[in-house]
């Protein structure tokens, strides 16, 4: 037989063995997790710092960065998922949610600037640092809340609020990077131009995607099946396709969810389920992440990380204790609150991603910090937030009652 | 120990309503009633607002009323205050007996004593109990008058059936019934009717002797489609979904009224056991084909349609109906009888228009809310008119 029809030894990994890999490693570490009561996504992230040492050994280090596709796709499902949570007609009902995100997006972001500033950040390096400690990881506290079943005021408005400071920490991030622009003396126009077509560009991008879905289902049967195929697509196309226009992912797959939510169109488009399917993307999601977090970053950063880490939980329990009670919720309620908006990951990672590629020489102590508060944050957000949803009374009870006595006391 | 019967004023009037909690992105039930009371608690509507088995449900006790007006005057406000609190909670609130599509096994047992007492003993079927129905009370003097009443007006539950019908939809499916939560009730053990006594003497050796074998501690303990309440001194009609507006919701109290002192006027001595052999089978055909049910007749032999029997009905207690101000609410039970429309077809015109369960729950919330796009016949998509004309 010809050798050339059998396969060279060792036998070459393609992405394709990886995502299977990592997707059943993964989901084991979730169950191991969940063994142990604690969220499943520590046991994603635990199975990806496991495997990055293993990664390097084999030397798949630029197959992981191929694997970065299940990343972005996952990304866009998530982003997607929250932008449609989105209600802006609530914040008009009830102004206190408004002042309970602006409360704690500030609070948060003002103090992490003031920590990083005493730690002797320069101010723009401080101010980025800050707007990406301004968003809470959307993966985290949808997948958290999913496992542990929440419902409830506490749970809805942790999704507003996620989806606001994810909305804000990228237009920060975004016009911010107008100053670094300036710093390193790129010309005005680029300076204006570029957040200018970051920013247009991606609510256009989102709007014309919400327009299309829309139109085409319209076309077809009204049925759950079909709209989700129909969503599905068109959110991997429109990580694509922000990609390829160098438009923000973020701001382009927020946009799309929220421009694709019912509000006032007709009610075309289903408000379809897309938990199952995107369990998938996160498992690989959180992995990825894991894997690719520099551990030593942590060591690097130290006693800043820390500090990041600090202000910000200080800042977010602050803006939401200060306003949510005024919107009738309960003290118990309002702290979990604060506790589910504290987990950091991909988001931050991503913002820091786009940040670092502009200027891959800027700031190169800003990004230890940064990676450092992410890792911490990796494993206690989750906690924070699966204590906060059962501090507040909403997740479900565990497991179902044992049969009583069965029979009506007197 | 003997029930004591509370006396009230005869021919009174209340209402309950048990309402569907619904989040906004889906319109599946959701958790919210244990914030949306603490809101409510605060805003001083004109009825009590209470939880009910499951933390998707909420109920609207309304005070007590004489006349027809004021009672859906009360209704109506109460209606607008849960409207703004649900608001502020981004929670939607609608009418309708059962949910069309939520999976009963999510549902979350209202953290009350009692209730998780039922929910310890029924298992499943608590859960299964997230279905909304309206209860009538309607005073009486005495406990014989209750226990008299309780047995007349046993003739007349499939009109409260067909009147109230709007749960076509369960579990995601058309049942085919006009309505499905009736289901739901007789499943438990202790439902059905009251037993055949023949005073509130009788009755409550019949209630010791339940008592005595351990079966039943209360009258809450029986699921009977109408009970006599002897701690408000009403009978109280449990049959009826709840309408998808407060207003038919009033009048159906109102017919109740009417007719409850129709039956009180016009003592009737015949032998009731021939009407509950025929019960059974009046309250299927009124669950399943609504007005156009065929009903037996136990004393004619004859079977009649349910809708010539409450128009026949209507006729016959107008004078009394105009006597206690309610001239307003029996035309329009009578004109919805005459083109047949219940809830349950405005249901399924929705479905048939929208092709999504969802969208009808939007609906159905929007007509509870007495949105005027949502009172008539509704806008029919562009979509649905496409697809009509393919």
């Amino acid at each position: 037989m010809d050798a050339r029809l059998l396969p060279s030894l060792p036998l070459a990994f393609n992405p394709a063995v990886l995502f299977g890999v990592l997707l059943v490693a993964g989901m084991l570490g979730g169950e191991v997790a969940r063994q142990l009561r604690l969220p499943r996504v520590i046991g994603y992230v635990l199975v990806g710092f496991g495997l990055a040492p293993l990664a390097s050994a084999l030397n798949i280090g630029p197959l992981l960065d191929e694997a970065r596709f299940f990343v972005d796709i996952a990304l866009g499902l998530v982003l997607f998922d929250l932008g449609r949570r989105m209600d802006l007609a609530w914040l008009k009902r009830d102004w206190t949610l408004a002042a309970t995100s602006m409360g704690e997006s500030l609070a948060a972001s003002g103090l992490v600037f003031a920590a990083l500033h005493l730690l002797g950040f320069p101010p723009l390096q401080a101010g980025i640092a800050a707007a990406i400690a301004m968003a809470t990881s959307p993966a985290v506290v949808l997948l958290v809340a999913q496992d542990a079943r929440a419902e409830g005021q506490v749970t809805e408005r942790a999704f507003t609020l996620v989806a606001l400071n994810s909305l804000v920490a990228s237009v920060i991030v975004t016009m911010l990077t107008a100053s670094v622009h300036y710093e390193v003396k790129l010309d005005l126009d680029t300076a204006v131009l570029h957040p200018l077509y970051l920013f247009a560009g991606s609510l256009a991008l989102g709007g014309a995607l919400a327009a299309l879905a829309r139109g085409i289902a319209g076309l077809v049967e009204r049925s759950p099946e079909l709209h989700f195929t129909l969503l599905a697509g068109f959110v991997v196309a429109a990580v694509g396709l922000a990609q390829a226009g160098k438009l923000s992912v973020i701001l382009s797959l927020l946009a799309f969810g929220l421009f694709a939510r019912n509000e006032g169109r007709g009610h075309d488009l289903l408000a379809v389920d897309l938990g199952r399917a995107s369990r998938l993307f996160y498992v690989v999601l959180f992995v990825i992440t894991g894997a690719s977090l520099p551990l030593e970053a942590l060591q690097a950063a130290g006693f800043g990380a820390l500090a990041l880490v600090l202000a910000r939980t200080a800042g977010k329990f602050a803006g939401v204790l200060l306003f949510a009670p005024l919107g009738g919720l309960r003290l118990r309620q309002a702290t979990g609150l604060a506790a589910t908006l504290l987990p950091m990951s991909s988001l931050a990672l991503l913002l820091q991603h786009d940040v670092a590629r502009l200027y891959p020489s800027f700031g190169q102590d800003l990004t230890a910090v940064v990676l450092g508060a992410v890792i911490i944050m990796e494993l206690t957000g989750p906690l924070a937030v699966q204590w906060g949803l059962r501090f507040a009374g909403e997740s479900a009870p565990e497991a179902p009652r044992a049969p009583a006595g069965a029979v009506l006391e007197r | 120990m003997p029930l004591d019967f509370k006396t009230s004023d005869p021919l009174t009037v209340g209402v309950e309503l048990e309402l569907m909690v619904l989040n906004t992105r889906d319109h599946d039930l959701t958790r919210g009633a244990p914030d949306l009371l603490a809101r409510i608690a605060k805003a001083g509507l004109p009825s009590e607002v209470k939880p009910e088995i499951t933390e998707s449900m909420i109920e609207v006790n309304s005070t007590v009323h004489t006349r027809f007006d004021p009672l859906a005057a009360e209704l109506a406000a109460t209606r607008d205050g849960i409207v703004e609190a649900a608001g502020r909670l981004n929670l939607a609130v609608a009418g309708g007996g059962s949910h069309p599509f939520h999976k009963w096994s999510d549902r979350r047992i209202y953290p009350t004593e009692r209730f998780l007492q039922v929910s310890a003993l029924y298992g499943y079927l608590a859960k299964q109990f997230t279905v909304f129905g309206q209860h009538i009370h309607v005073g009486v003097a005495s406990g014989d008058d209750a226990i008299y009443l309780t047995h007349r007006m046993a003739r007349y539950i499939p009109h409260f059936i067909a009147l109230s019908a709007s749960s076509p939809f369960y579990q995601g499916e058309d049942t085919s019934f006009e309505t499905s939560r009736l289901h739901a009730v007789s499943a438990f053990p202790l439902a059905g009717h009251l037993p055949e006594v023949g005073s509130w003497e009788e009755f409550n050796r019949y209630f010791d002797e339940m008592a005595g074998y351990g079966i039943v501690s209360s009258m809450k303990d029986f699921y009977w489609d109408i009970r006599p309440k002897p701690e408000y001194g009403t009978i109280e009609i449990r049959i009826g979904d709840t309408p998808l507006t407060v207003s038919q919701a009033a009048e159906l109290a109102a017919y109740a009224q009417v007719l409850a002192a129709d039956l009180l006027r016009n003592r009737d001595s015949e032998p009731i056991a021939p009407q509950y052999l025929v019960y059974g089978y009046n309250r299927f055909q009124a669950c399943r084909f609504g007005f156009e049910a065929m009903l037996a007749d136990p004393r004619a032999h004859t079977h009649i349609r349910l809708r010539e029997d409450l128009l026949a009905t209507l006729y016959r207690v107008q004078r009394i109906g105009d006597e206690l101000g309610a001239t307003s609410a029996l035309r329009a039970i009578g004109d919805r009888a005459d083109r047949g429309q219940n809830d349950a077809r405005w249901l399924r015109e929705r479905f048939s228009q929208s092709g999504h369960l969802a969208d009808v729950v939007r609906l159905q919330a929007a007509r509870w809310r007495d949105e005027p796009a949502a009172t008539g016949t509704g806008a029919v998509p562009a979509t649905a008119k496409l697809r009509a004309a393919k």
